[in-house]
């Protein structure tokens, strides 16, 4: 982890190779940002694009609901239908849920830790940089009117060369390409954190759950990416090079994209589910005002879902022509991982019997996963029933059972934190009521839109088909379920409204004081909003819940009394010896070459030059960058204060930025 | 099997919400595709099966949903203190109780679903007596169903399968049967589908008859269809397949054994010479234009029909127009080519004619499709006058059941 190109440039600026800058200073305003290493603006970077591209997506959303409204329905025709349900899929399941849950890990899992930051910080800059990227490059295809049109799962031999001719799919194998990168580095970066930098005292049974399944996620993300990877390599060199892995004129199983695919893509299900099943764990402890029911059921069920994962991925395929022994034993790994996910929702709901329940906006979006994604969970043992899924799959059955799942229990696990965490990160509460509304108008849109789409699927609607003929019964429940998904928009128009005018009514106000929740984790020793550096000193951990227990004690009847206030156990965040990590231009710049390789490959091979010459500038600038500024009052470069360029003296004492700020903190199990 | 799904049915507690749900489902007025309403042994069994396990999710559903509520009236906070309620911080028998519950619940349905895979799974022996060109034949029936954008072909062969090499599927074997967009079958005989496609994957399902099944182009894929009554069963093509995938639909059609062999009969003849001189002067258009892609068994292929040369679709293959008169759908089973009265749709050909990518959306261009042919008005009149002559027309019985909309 120690760079020698430390010591190289220790001397100062003077000693600094050909090209190579000094670090960035900040200076505040958006160079802060673009320049950033801070896991908290990265996260809050995450989160911004996440809830852009979630526009973009839902605006797709809406635009296949009308469609769909009524039969043969003329609002789009095939062509941009089949984009349209292409884009949405892809840009919810990549560029919103991976991201959002990103963004809360990367914002949430340091300061849950008692870290200052994660182990690589420029790594993780580039990391959203990457996923920035690829996000954008997917979508430049809609201005080329060139949107990939083979569906997110891409099934070969359709999305060759002779059935897309297009540029559509090689911009989705270019951007997931780009996009997995950022997920890639991000798992072994996140991995890398947990495992090394938390908190004296806390052993990986003292974490939260919710770092607990980011960690479970990093690891699925670890071993899933690579072999989409693989996929999409050999896609993109099917499609541009005239390879054949997958076409079947010249003896290649299209199967074989299917099986890639999906390894992926089972994994992938939970990766986009188990950050919310962690947010959920944190927030109904807290709002039930009761320790988590079976913390270590918890966990373990976390991981038994990671493990099991792995072995379930041939249930998308049982109608594929694979064999009756395959289908029976993808029949019975798909069953049993009910079980662990079971647990966990009765846990919860353990967890809040016997409570003192407080519906904060939060607790509502969370109790809504419990009951939505039990839906879900319960559609997805019918498919397990492999026989009955050969009527109920690539219908509308299944599109209820995947937004039950990823809406129902991703996304609203998210919006969860969004009002659990906003006064952490931006120092004021989102509004209660506008937050009802919000949950209400989602809750109730939501199983207007996908509730009927059971029924459908049952009546015998077929997915991804652009429209249908009146006559089989589908006219009522597809109005109402457009009905609903503008009932939906509204719902988050009130997110959209609320995050305004909560930002306007805090303006002038002193910040959110601590521990507006009585909250039970880490993250909330800081004060609100987090300071730049996390805590003024690393928390000594003794037990889970560590912050809950600084404030409350049990007496000798049992009864929790108070230890001290939350004012009292807080910290200030007014410590100005912090080292922290220096900004940097590079993960930018490394960022912004990739997308004109992609774009080199599609349309001229010279425009890869420039895009190459980027890349390798921004990784030789990259490693002999030197170290950070160590004069600053937090090494420097975080913004709020100029600072001069004398006294490099200490600069070895820094190490490389990407050591841990903490030494201390390195207490591996 | 039967007597233990009645077990499960019996034991299963009724669920409001889903007997509604249920109910909601099936009220469609003419739900064709409804899974829920089988019509043949296979889809049967796979509702018996999946029925109670609706039941049994409904009801932990309901344990979920109502308790998720009742938590919330129960323990809400009146904010009346700040009294903190007891600390529990798990409870491990009460944990194992709820781990070893559900999966003693999914062992059982595990059960039941491996039975029914079995059973879905295997193939009976049931060679019918069937009379082909006159000779008594013991047919074993199976038909080959072929995908490609965006429509059916389904092919028979009466002499069985054995030998037949249906590795290169855009030059199959000549078949004795060749027809499009409707499977006709003998009901209450067990059908055996080798299924595969010429492009792109495809999914072939008749809801009421049984689940679906890919078509993957260089591969085969086995399933089966049974009608317990002859009528006519609907279907749509069910993998994402490209531009139309919307517009790839199929129906099958089950006939009594005598009027299976009344359609046999009439399937093998070759196309009958017109004589009509618009009829003719279509036959020199179809030789002309249409025969690059379609066949007409005795015009562009011998009876046993060779692959047509020179079709240039990326399928290497259109339907074949032998007996296209004794279809009710043409154009991937969307469009009627007849009206409720028995009378050709007359507009609707030739409009299809005229320009099908106006028709229906395909990359006529890209190979894919049929292209617009640039006829005359009097040209098309007489190419309808043709292919009127191919084939008989179906009892007005079938063109109402066929009718799509």
């Amino acid at each position: 982890m120690s760079e020698p190109v430390a010591e190289l440039t220790s001397g100062g600026g003077a000693a600094l190779p050909l090209g190579v800058y000094s670090r960035p200073k900040g200076g505040g305003g958006w160079r802060d940002w673009v320049t950033t290493v801070d896991h908290k603006k990265i996260g809050i970077l995450y989160g911004g694009a996440a809830l852009f591209f979630f526009g973009i997506g839902g605006f797709e959303a809406l635009l296949i609901r009308l469609q769909l409204a009524t039969p043969n329905g003329t609002v789009v025709g095939a062509d941009l239908y089949n984009q349209l349900y292409t884009m949405h899929g892809v840009t919810m399941v990549f560029l919103v849920i991976m991201p959002l849950a990103a963004a809360f890990a990367n914002y949430l899992l340091p300061l849950q830790i008692g870290a200052r930051d994660v182990a690589f910080p420029r790594l993780n800059a580039m990391s959203f940089w990457l996923f920035l990227a690829g996000g954008l490059f997917l979508n430049f295809s809609w201005l080329v009117g060139d949107a990939p049109d083979g569906g997110w799962f891409a099934y070969a031999p359709n999305t060759g060369v002779t059935f897309s001719p297009g540029h559509g799919m090689d911009f989705y194998a270019i951007g997931l390409q780009i996009a997995g990168i950022a997920s890639l580095v991000s798992a072994m970066n996140l991995i890398v954190t947990v495992l090394n930098m938390r908190a004296p005292g806390m052993t990986l049974f003292k974490m939260p759950v919710f770092t607990w399944m980011i960690l479970v996620v990093q690891f699925l993300l670890l071993f899933a990416i690579p072999v989409i990877t693989v996929a999409l390599f050999l896609l993109l060199f099917d499609r541009n090079f005239g390879a054949n892995f997958f076409n079947p004129e010249m003896g290649a199983d299209p199967l074989l994209w299917q099986h890639l695919f999906w390894i992926f893509g089972h994994p992938e299900v939970y990766v986009l589910i188990l950050p919310s099943f962690g947010i959920v764990s944190e927030v109904i402890p807290t709002f039930s005002r009761k320790p988590l029911f079976g913390y270590e059921f918890m966990v373990f069920s976390g991981i038994a879902i990671g493990f099991m994962g792995w072995g379930v991925w041939a249930h998308h395929m049982f109608v594929s022509g694979i064999g009756p022994i395959s289908i029976g034993a993808f029949t019975l790994s798909t069953m049993f991982i009910a079980v662990p996910t079971g647990v966990k929702i009765l846990n919860w709901l353990a967890t809040m019997w016997g409570g003192k329940i407080r519906l904060t906006a939060s607790m509502l979006f969370a109790t809504g996963v419990v009951s939505m994604f039990t839906i879900g969970g319960l559609s997805g043992v019918t498919h397990a029933v492999s026989p009955a899924d050969t009527q109920q799959t690539d219908t509308y059955y299944i599109v209820a059972h995947f937004h039950y799942v990823i809406f129902g229990g991703a996304l609203l696990g998210f919006f969860s934190g969004f009002y659990f965490w906003w006064p952490k990160v931006f120092g004021h509460r989102l509004g209660e009521t506008l937050g009802k509304w919000n949950f209400w108008l989602m809750i109730v849109g939501f199983n207007m839109t996908f509730g009927p789409m059971h029924i459908l699927g049952l009546n015998g609607m077929s997915r991804r088909i652009d429209t249908y003929s009146p006559g089989f019964g589908f006219e009522f429940w597809n109005l109402f379920a457009t009905v609903g998904a503008f009932v939906i928009a509204f719902g988050v128009l009130c997110f959209a409204m609320n995050v305004i005018l909560s930002a306007r009514r805090a303006r002038g106000l002193p910040p959110e004081p601590p521990d507006p929740w009585d909250a039970r984790s880490l993250e909330w020793f800081t004060p609100n909003p987090t300071p730049v550096h996390n805590f003024d000193e690393i928390v000594e951990v003794s037990s889970l819940d560590e912050f809950w227990h600084r404030k409350w004690t049990t007496d000798e009847n049992g009864r929790v009394v108070r230890r001290a206030t939350a004012a009292e156990v807080c910290q200030t965040g007014d410590a100005d010896d912090v080292h922290l990590p220096s900004p940097s231009y590079w993960p930018v710049v490394v960022a912004a070459g990739l997308p004109l390789v992609g774009f080199g490959l599609l349309y001229n091979l010279w425009i890869c030059v420039p895009g190459t010459i980027l890349v390798l500038i921004g990784v030789y600038a990259w490693v002999f960058e030197p170290p950070d500024d160590p004069d600053g009052p937090f090494g420097g470069g975080h913004g709020d204060e100029g600072h001069g360029d004398e006294g490099h003296g200490e600069t070895e004492e820094s190490a490389s930025d990407e050591s841990a700020p903490q030494e201390e903190a390195a207490s591996v199990e | 099997m039967g007597r233990v799904v009645r077990f499960f049915r019996r034991a299963g507690v009724p669920a409001a919400l889903l007997g509604a749900f249920l109910a909601l489902a099936g009220c469609a007025s003419d739900a064709e595709l409804d899974t829920l309403n089988p019509q043949g042994p296979y889809a049967r069994t796979i509702d018996n099966l999946s029925d109670p396990v609706f039941m049994v999710a409904g009801v932990v559903f309901l344990v979920v949903f109502g308790g998720t509520g009742f938590l919330w009236w129960r323990f809400h906070d009146d904010y009346s203190d700040e009294e903190y309620p007891e600390q529990i911080h798990g409870n491990f028998r009460l944990e194992i109780l709820w781990t070893i519950v559900p999966t003693v619940i999914l062992v059982v349905i595990s059960i039941f679903t491996i039975l029914t895979l079995v059973d879905i799974s295997s193939n009976e022996d049931n060679a019918m007596a069937l009379s082909v060109d006159g000779e008594p034949t013991m047919w074993e029936p199976e038909v080959v169903v072929v995908g490609q954008q965006w429509w059916w072909e389904y092919r028979y062969y009466f002499g069985g399968l054995e030998g037949v090499d249906l590795s290169d599927q855009r030059n199959l074997p000549p078949a004795d049967i060749v027809t499009a967009n409707q499977m006709v079958i003998p009901a209450g005989q067990e059908i055996e589908l080798k299924i595969t496609s010429r492009d792109v994957i495809h999914s072939h399902w008749i809801p009421a008859l049984n689940g679906k099944r890919d078509a993957v182009p260089g591969r085969i894929t086995f399933w089966k269809v049974n009608a317990d009554e002859p009528g006519v069963y609907f279907g749509q093509c069910t993998e994402f397949c490209g531009l139309s995938h919307s517009r790839m639909r199929m129906q099958t059609v089950a006939l009594s054994t005598a009027d299976f062999q009344a359609w046999v009969d009439q399937q093998l003849q070759p196309a009958v010479e017109p004589t009509d001189a618009a009829a003719v002067a279509g036959r020199a258009i179809f030789e002309a234009q249409c025969a690059r892609c379609h066949v007409i068994n005795g015009v562009n292929g011998p009876h046993d029909e060779t692959p047509s040369t020179g079709a240039d679709l990326v399928s290497n293959a259109a339907p074949n127009l032998t007996h296209l008169m004794s279809r009710t759908t043409f154009a991937g089973g969307i469009f009627n080519l007849y009206e409720p009265n028995g009378n050709l749709n007359r507009p609707q050909l030739e409009a299809w004619l005229r320009n099908a990518p106006a028709e229906k959306p395909a990359y006529a261009e890209g190979r894919r499709g049929m292209p617009a042919l640039g006829l005359s008005e009097i040209e098309i009149d007489n190419v309808v006058a043709y292919l009127q002559t191919l084939g008989t027309s179906p009892s007005i019985g079938i063109i109402v059941a066929t009718e799509v909309e």
